[in-house]
């Protein structure tokens, strides 16, 4: 008999037990790798906004946490472009609309300059681009025009307003995939913002971070109350992407302990139960670390089933999300394999963690006290 | 003190033991000597601490006062670990088999803590279910085995790792007489057989009569030995 033939078999012996303690703690897991995951896929279809497109650095209003809540005047990019260092500038102005008869509630709605830098990245699958002088033209991600049933050349309301789809794109990221783009100035005036934008996104000549530092530096002295920041470091630190990862994580973890508890409570159950037993160990010479090994061997097994459980579920739930409308098209169901491997290593180290106390309690039983137990 | 022709195996000078409550005496100063080979028998009336004495004896427990010796080493100074795993034998009354495993692996429960390899263990188990005639129910579980072959089972595993002494609490005292008196006979044989030291606590006058020397315990004390 193997050591761990042992070790399974006390698993096994109280088969509903065992079950309901890796069920609780697959539970655990798979939300921490689904709400992880889709907090980190949203900080990753960001930074692929930026990769795609070339875009070294954002310019926002200065103090304005993202885009969304930021403002400057589209005049400032002709001053941005003079500025040694910078390849191009693009103005954004970002926004949010709702379809509520496809029961979308917040799609976001880009207003681009059509030849602008920001199409860099956009593969047309069906139509045309935006070109000048577009007016009631609108272009839509692929998962946007999927979820509202529409094709090119098809006709569209956007906020009570008639337009056309004249093109569907796709895009590296999942959000542009999920938005729709129309000309800037046509959104400036849907939105009351005449002659503003969100922000301004700039391609540098180099991609030096040393470079980009410089540039930044000259960028806010030549143009005071804008903040400069390089494209990752702007991703990272947006306001509601940490809320997200803080949020996803915070109720990841609860979840992680609850599931180390119940294994706590399981195999403090399973101790008290077996204290003969562990007494016979003792009494035929069982070192206590190897009653010990036992006890987390034990915890071990249920940790490792209800890991890869949770996964399963994880995968599962991923995909029952998109078929919820409104998390269409905002949400990677590709669970990031760092994420995977976390998760999996905290259900193990967290339930490994529950289990150490019961197995201390259960090595150091004296034998004549746990022979005498009733 | 002791009938046995062999060295000194065991030896105990005024062991003292209380009950855990503290205040009532299980052992009130008992010495006594086992030698190598011996059979003895405790005998005496529930509750007058002959179980206390073999689980002093076997350093399953520590003395309050008193010590004792094995081969002339104070047990106090062992490690008692590995005293148990390759040293001695255990059996006892209630059998305390692991119910989750077979009678074979049952048996390999001690060998964990000796030298052998898997394939070893798997062999010496099986040789000893031979031993005590249980080859056939290797495969079995306690539960469908009867009180008679679990209590072979558990002397086939206190025999797993080679003790030199054989220390037995009541092992007949839940079987009944055909058993009893099968498990008697196992006992003298594999005493002849393994030249092992053999302690008994029981209650009963049969197997008190096949031992070559009987100490009675009462209210603590040794009452005689003959």
């Amino acid at each position: 008999m193997r050591f761990i033939t042992l070790i399974t078999k006390n698993v096994i012996h109280r088969p509903m037990r065992s079950a309901l303690t890796a069920l609780g703690l697959s539970v655990a897991i798979a939300a921490v790798i689904v709400l992880v995951g889709i907090s980190w896929n949203f900080e990753r279809s960001f930074l692929a906004i930026y990769r795609s497109k070339g875009i070294d650095m954002v310019i926002v209003h200065a103090g304005s946490s993202n885009q969304l809540s930021s403002s400057l005047e589209v005049g400032m990019v002709d001053r941005l472009r003079r500025i040694e260092g910078v390849a191009d500038a693009a103005p954004t102005l970002v926004d949010t609309v709702a379809f509520e008869d496809q029961n979308l509630a917040s799609v976001l709605v880009d207003g681009w300059e059509p030849d602008s830098l920001l199409f860099k990245g956009i593969r047309m699958l069906s139509g045309r681009p935006l070109r000048r002088g577009d007016d009631r033209s609108v272009l839509l991600g692929r998962v946007l025009a999927l979820n509202l049933d529409k094709k090119a050349d098809d006709p569209i309301q956007v906020s009570g307003e008639s337009f056309r789809v004249v093109g569907v794109f796709e895009s590296d990221s999942l959000f542009e995939n999920g938005a729709l783009v129309l000309p800037l100035t046509v959104l400036q005036k849907m939105m009351g913002r005449e002659g503003q934008a969100t922000g301004i996104v700039i391609s540098a000549t180099s991609s030096d971070p040393a470079f980009l530092d410089s540039l930044r530096r000259r960028i806010e002295s030549q143009i005071p109350g804008v903040a400069a920041t390089p494209a990752r470091d702007y991703v990272v630190a947006d306001t509601q992407i940490r809320l997200a990862k803080a949020m996803s994580w915070t109720t990841g973890l609860i979840a992680m302990v609850m599931g180390a508890l119940g294994m706590l409570n399981t195999m403090l159950m399973s101790i008290f139960e077996r204290t003969r037993e562990i007494g016979i160990l003792r009494a035929v010479g069982w070192r206590r670390h190897r009653v010990l090994v036992l006890v987390l061997g034990e915890a071990l097994v249920i940790a490792t089933a209800g890991t890869l459980i949770g996964g399963v579920l994880a995968a599962v739930g991923m995909q029952a999300l998109m078929l919820s409308p409104t998390a269409r098209g905002f949400i990677d169901p590709n669970i990031p394999i760092e994420v995977l491997g976390l998760a999996l290593a905290m259900g193990i180290g967290l339930s490994l963690l529950g289990g150490l106390y019961p197995a201390a309690r259960a090595a150091a039983l004296d034998p004549t006290e746990a022979l005498r137990h009733e | 003190m002791s009938d046995g022709n062999g060295a000194p195996i065991l030896r105990a000078e005024g062991l003292v033991k209380y009950y855990p409550d503290g205040n009532v005496q299980a052992l009130r100063g008992v010495s006594l000597e086992v030698r190598d080979g011996e059979f003895v028998a405790i005998t005496g009336p529930s509750g007058c601490g002959k179980s206390t004495l073999l689980h002093l004896l076997g350093g399953l427990d520590r003395p309050d006062s008193g010590e004792v010796w094995f081969r002339g080493a104070s047990m106090a100074r062992l490690d008692l670990d590995a005293f148990h795993a390759r040293r001695i034998g255990f059996v006892f009354q209630s059998f305390y088999l692991l119910p989750t495993l077979t009678a074979a692996e049952n048996v390999q429960i001690p060998m964990f803590e000796g030298p052998w390899p898997r394939p070893e263990r798997a062999r010496r188990a099986s040789d000893l279910l031979a031993e005590v005639g249980l080859s056939h129910r290797a495969g079995q579980r306690p539960t469908r085995l009867s009180v008679g072959e679990r209590q072979r089972v558990a002397i086939a595993r206190a025999l797993a790792n080679e003790p030199e002494l054989l220390l037995a609490d009541e092992p007949t005292g839940n079987l009944d007489s055909a058993s009893q008196e099968e498990i008697l006979r196992l006992l003298g044989q594999l005493r002849d057989r393994r030249r092992i030291t053999l302690v008994i606590v029981t209650h009963s006058e049969e197997v008190a009569r096949a031992a070559d020397r009987r100490i009675a315990i009462k209210d603590g004390r040794i009452l005689a030995t003959e």
